[in-house]
């Protein structure tokens, strides 16, 4: 993306102001990290808004609220209440880009290999957006399409809501890669509400391996009300290939992924299962 | 709408600066051109980690970042880690171990651990490793240089504590 000018508002109600004045010859700029690699034959004018106090992650009720201009390592570093944002973040790309690239740029353009539209989905957050005034609207919504869509009239993304996970919920993310620090082959998110050694509720997302993010309706449905076993696990997860349409890619065969996506949900769930039961007492 | 006039005001190795740039520029380039040249340029999309530079004291890719992004921070390059006649500790430490070969991603881990050995108390080598992933060798094989690296956390460590503050301000001036 060419940059024919960079601005920097003094405040959210300026940083929309210039972006509907300048239509698409604006683009808003957090880390910018993935400014550099967009396409993009006209110049734009970049919109900074990472002075716009938009850098935080305070607790507020049954929420964590984590402002969009706030850097993946940040999330990453912080500790909270059964939070477990840290895991995910630790694994996008290298230190110096966590250091830099910003939850808000992850999720407000989503590229095909993008982590956290994964877990925000499993964890049901709240997005919000800032069209003059701020208005929250659930992830499932959110990521119904391609997110830039909301934000083609100047509006901004301005803070993540993640539900404090509660006593008998757990969470487990698997990101799937060929070395540690690669864009992800597969990467799944889940979570799990036990009542005893039964499943209540389950919300398992997918991303990578998939032409977008989304939810696996069909690995819920066979979780719902069963035992959190193995077994009910290994079963769930063997619904993947209904779930979605998996890609190929870089050598390796849509099969191949479907089933790396089989044993990443596996994992997730256990992981979400251990969670839910070791931090339960 | 505020326009910006095409310069930057930051603080390079301690001492504030105003650099004449577009838009477009990246860090990266200005700092080449205005002859810091020990930051390199390696594969110009944020993988290789040659170009890391610390903005307010955290490791970041001057390839990815546009000039104008560092308006009013504190930037730090490899020239204000160590000289060829006062090298730092690790950089003393490398040339031990016979870490550096071609040399062309030296720089970058010096920044890297710089940022490290300034910001974490404790150096195990989980958090050593986070923060070294995003700095690629192609010559070495990591091995010294990690054995390089290892020896200069050690040597930190068993220093006390006031030596410690002493020599991780240096530099450090905003
Ligand atoms: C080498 C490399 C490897 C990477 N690997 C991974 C990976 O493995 N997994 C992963 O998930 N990501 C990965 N990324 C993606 C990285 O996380 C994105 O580049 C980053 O999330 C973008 O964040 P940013 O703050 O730099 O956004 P920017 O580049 O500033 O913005 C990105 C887009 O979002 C828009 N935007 C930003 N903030 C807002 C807002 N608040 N409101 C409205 N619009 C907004 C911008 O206008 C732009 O269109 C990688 C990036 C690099 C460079
Ligand atoms: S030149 Fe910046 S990461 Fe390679
Ligand atoms: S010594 Fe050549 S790249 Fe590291």
């Amino acid at each position: 993306m060419k940059l024919s000018e960079f601005i920097r508002p003094a405040s959210l109600a300026e940083a929309r102001k210039s972006l509907r004045q300048l239509g698409p010859k604006g683009m808003p700029l957090a880390g910018g990290t993935a400014l550099h690699f967009m396409p993009g034959k006209t110049p734009v004018t970049a919109v900074d808004i990472t002075r716009l106090g938009l850098s935080y992650i305070k607790q507020k009720g049954d929420f964590f609220v984590i402002g969009a201009a706030t850097p993946l390592a940040d999330i990453q570093r912080y500790r909270g209440p059964r939070w477990a944002m840290h895991e995910i973040c630790r694994r996008i790309s290298t230190h110096q880009v966590r250091n830099v690239s910003t939850i808000g740029g992850n999720i407000a353009r989503v590229f095909p290999w993008a982590d956290l539209p994964v877990v925000l989905l499993a964890m049901d957050a709240r997005l919000v957006i800032y069209s003059g005034k701020e208005k929250d609207m659930p992830a499932d919504e959110y990521f119904s399409s391609q997110p830039a869509r909301l934000f083609r009239g100047g509006d901004l993304l301005t803070a993540v809501k993640i539900p404090v996970l509660k006593a008998h919920h757990g969470f487990g993310s698997v990101k799937a890669t060929r070395n540690a620090t690669a864009f992800s082959l597969v990467t799944i998110a889940a979570l799990l509400e036990l009542k005893g050694g039964i499943i209540k509720s389950a919300r398992v997302a997918a991303g990578s391996g998939i032409p977008f993010p989304q939810r696996l309706k069909p690995v819920e449905a066979a979780l719902a009300g069963k035992e959190a076993s193995t077994a009910v696990f290994r079963e769930a997860a063997a619904a993947a290939g209904a779930a979605a349409r998996w890609v190929g890619g870089e050598g390796m065969s849509a099969d191949y992924i479907r089933q790396l996506a089989e044993v990443s949900i596996l994992d997730a769930l256990e992981r979400a299962a251990e969670f839910a039961r070791g931090r339960a007492a | 709408m505020t326009k910006t006039d095409h310069t930057v005001n930051f603080t390079l190795n301690g001492e504030k600066k105003t650099f004449a740039t577009r838009p477009d520029e990246k860090l990266l380039a200005l700092l080449r051109r205005e002859g810091y040249r020990g930051t390199k340029y390696g594969c110009g999309q944020g993988t290789c980690g040659a170009c890391t530079v610390l903005l307010d004291g955290r490791a970041t890719y001057a390839c990815l970042l546009y000039a104008m992004q560092a308006e009013g921070r504190a930037v730090r390059t490899i020239e204000s880690a160590g000289t060829f006649d006062n090298p730092s500790e690790f950089q003393k430490q490398l040339v031990a171990a016979g870490a550096v070969q071609c040399g062309y991603c030296i720089p970058g881990m010096v920044m890297s651990a710089t940022a490290l050995m300034e910001t974490e108390a404790v150096l195990e080598d989980e958090i050593v490793k986070e923060y070294m992933d995003g700095n690629l060798c192609r010559c070495t094989g990591y091995e010294k240089i990690w054995v390089a690296l290892r020896k200069t956390l050690d040597k930190q460590a068993a220093a006390p504590a006031r030596a410690r503050r002493k020599s991780s301000s240096k530099g450090s001036k905003k």
